[in-house]
């Protein structure tokens, strides 16, 4: 059924290898455990101040994404790095590594199918507890236009698969050098402290001694050089917000340029994964 | 039937200083199955990945089918897609998946029908298990799950790294009987094991190999002449007939005969017509035998090397000195 009508699609070896990983995702409960705790994330975030007063009472909807946004910034790189930190060093370690690069394969087509197949894990999670905050609270509340809110979480969805894919290809990166399972797993832990906690409390000490060479150019340079701090600014350009970081209201960028940037990582992330994997010994 | 399809030509490997491979150069008919024996360590695996393209030998080629050595993507000498089959070692797949599903991935990145795959399976003594996760799979179980998905595309080639590890007698016996089939369609086949006795009777050549060196090539009788190794005879009542009779007292040992082939004729002529003696059995060297034969002198040559080192750097200066310097030499002499 499913060979006949979609014959192209199924022999296509990254689409083959792309449906492997997710449906490894579904038998690993990972989608599950993933998607569960965005659930928790968004709607502790969302209906944490309904609790505390008794009645139903959401906060604005600005309000609402930069706070999910500065909780998603820690939660999401840690669940791509748990997703996708196995890739390789797991397949090497169980010999179908070898396997598959005797196929009529390339290295940069397994990349792709497995790039696909978490993202697609991470866009799904993400989909089902933000997008269904945002359907929730058209539904409950009365002053959101469902527009304009679906509007809002589309695009905050969208900025966290692009995170999310930064971070699996981060993954990926550490998973071609690592050797054991376990150094991948820390390895990683220590590049997602970097990134998430350690780069920004650098970036605000260095804007709070307020350094002669710090003019634009150069924060928003910095900025682009973080792709959580990327993610922040996405958000916070997105709806408009003026009260948030000072750091990211600098910023003259506009959004798209935010988009680009985002984006710019990921390429340079792949072309990096497929020097490492052609080099990768074997 | 009798084109190469698998040539490797003076291939020589290093990882770092340590070098693997040491100029190997063999071929592999189509049809034809070529056992890899050699110690832990030899080289064998390294071989088999240099075959398959994984690793780029530094010095020296590989060809597939008479084209040359893409890997995974080679082309024959007629422009066709080369089927490459290979069962890593120790290979363990995907632990969440079932057995089933595993083979319909790899069947789909070969583009193989569910239809072969379930064949294989039912083939395989594997339906019971099939939609079991692979977790709960013995080590038997994987690798027969193994082999299934290196026959897969009906291989050209097919490289199997150890694979009746694990197997129990019978499904060794189908594995081999399996191979026997692919190579009536004229697919080569090079198996690389340590168990001698079971590889045996199913193959058309063997390399032995040690430290990345060829030892020997070539098919068993060809290994027994070169190893020297004599026949066996074993007959009640030796001891007495070896006292008697002068031509077996020589190569009497050990309570058997020993000799060459070319005196079996005449060994056996004695016992039947002079003595009638009917009963008896003769022993041809076995692969373990030969093997054993090789890897002692490959020892021993190099056990030599290493102790006397002075006695050889000696030798080997005086036959400098002999091959271009006559003055010296008649000085020396
Ligand atoms: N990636 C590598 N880096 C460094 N050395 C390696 C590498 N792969 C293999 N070797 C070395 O090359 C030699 C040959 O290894 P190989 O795996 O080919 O042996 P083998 O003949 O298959 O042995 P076994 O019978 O144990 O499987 C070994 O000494 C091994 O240590
Ligand atoms: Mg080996």
């Amino acid at each position: 059924m499913f060979n006949t009508s979609l014959p192209l699609l199924r022999r296509s070896p990254v689409l083959i290898i792309a449906a492997k990983e997710i449906k490894d995702s579904f038998r690993n409960r990972w989608i599950s455990f993933i998607s569960l705790i965005f659930i928790i994330l968004s709607f502790s975030v969302t209906f944490a101040g309904s609790a505390i007063t008794g009645t139903l009472a959401f906060p604005e909807l600005n309000n609402l994404i930069t706070s999910l946004s500065t909780i998603a910034v820690f939660i999401i790189p840690l669940a791509a790095i748990l997703l996708s930190y196995d890739a390789f060093v797991g397949e090497d370690e169980s010999g179908t590594l070898l396997l598959l690069l005797s196929y009529p394969l390339t290295r940069s087509q397994i990349i792709l199918g497995k790039l696909i197949g978490h993202g697609s894990v991470m866009l799904l999670s993400s989909s089902i507890a933000f997008g269904g905050t945002g359907v929730l609270l058209v539904l409950l509340g009365e002053d959101y236009g469902a527009i304009e809110t679906m509007l809002v979480f589309t695009q905050f969805i969208l900025s966290s698969f692009l995170l999310a894919l930064t971070f699996i290809l981060i993954g990926y990166l550490v998973s071609l050098r690592a050797t054991e399972k376990a150094r991948a797993v820390g390895s990683l832990l220590f590049v997602w402290f970097l990134f998430v906690l350690l780069y920004d409390l650098l970036l605000l000490a260095v804007l709070v001694a307020d350094l002669s060479f710090m003019n634009q150019t150069v924060i928003n340079l910095l900025i682009a050089l973080n792709p959580t701090d990327l993610y922040r600014a996405v958000n916070i350009m997105a709806i408009g917000a003026q009260g948030g970081l000072s750091l990211f209201s600098e910023t003259s960028w506009a959004l798209e340029g935010l988009y680009c940037s985002m984006f710019v990582w990921i390429c340079v992330l792949m072309v990096i994964a497929n020097h490492l994997f052609r080099r990768k010994p074997l | 039937m009798e084109n190469n399809a698998v040539c490797v030509n003076e291939v020589t490997h290093h990882f770092g200083d340590f070098t693997a491979l040491k100029q190997m150069s063999f071929a592999v008919k189509q049809g034809q199955t070529m056992a890899l024996l050699g110690h832990n360590g030899a080289g064998k695996s390294t071989l088999i990945k240099i075959i398959l393209g994984l690793i780029k030998p530094d010095i020296g080629e590989v060809s597939l089918m008479g084209g040359a050595n893409e890997g995974s993507s080679s082309m024959s000498s007629q422009g066709v897609p080369v089927r490459l089959g290979y069962l890593p070692e120790n290979v363990s797949f995907y632990d969440k998946l079932t057995g089933e599903e595993i083979l319909h991935y790899f069947a789909a990145l070969k583009g193989v029908s569910k239809a072969k795959v379930a064949t294989l399976i039912e083939e395989f003594g594997l339906d019971y298990a099939k939609d079991r996760q692979l977790k709960t799979y013995s080590k038997g179980m994987k690798q027969r799950l193994g082999f299934a998905q290196a026959i897969l595309s009906e291989p050209d080639i097919l490289l199997l790294d150890e694979p009746t590890v694990g197997l129990d007698p019978h499904a060794s016996q189908f594995l081999y009987s399996k191979i026997a089939a692919l190579k009536q369609t004229g697919c080569a086949v090079i198996v690389c094991t340590h168990e001698l006795s079971l590889i045996e009777p199913h193959i058309d050549t063997a390399m032995i190999v040690a430290k990345g060196e060829r030892l020997a090539l070539g098919s068993l009788a060809q290994l027994r002449a070169l190893s020297g190794l004599k026949i066996q005879l074993k007959c009640e009542g030796l001891a007495d007939l070896a006292e008697k009779e002068p031509l077996l007292s020589r190569l009497y040992r050990h309570d058997a005969l020993y000799f060459d082939r070319e005196q079996q004729d005449q060994v056996v002529r004695c016992l039947t017509s002079q003595y009638g003696k009917f009963g008896f059995s003769i022993m041809e060297p076995g692969l373990a035998e030969i093997y054993r034969h090789f890897m002692a002198e490959s020892e021993s040559s190099h056990q030599a090397l290493a102790l006397t080192p002075s006695l050889n750097a000696q030798s080997k200066t005086s036959l400098k000195a002999r091959l271009f310097s006559p003055f010296f030499g008649m000085k020396n002499v």
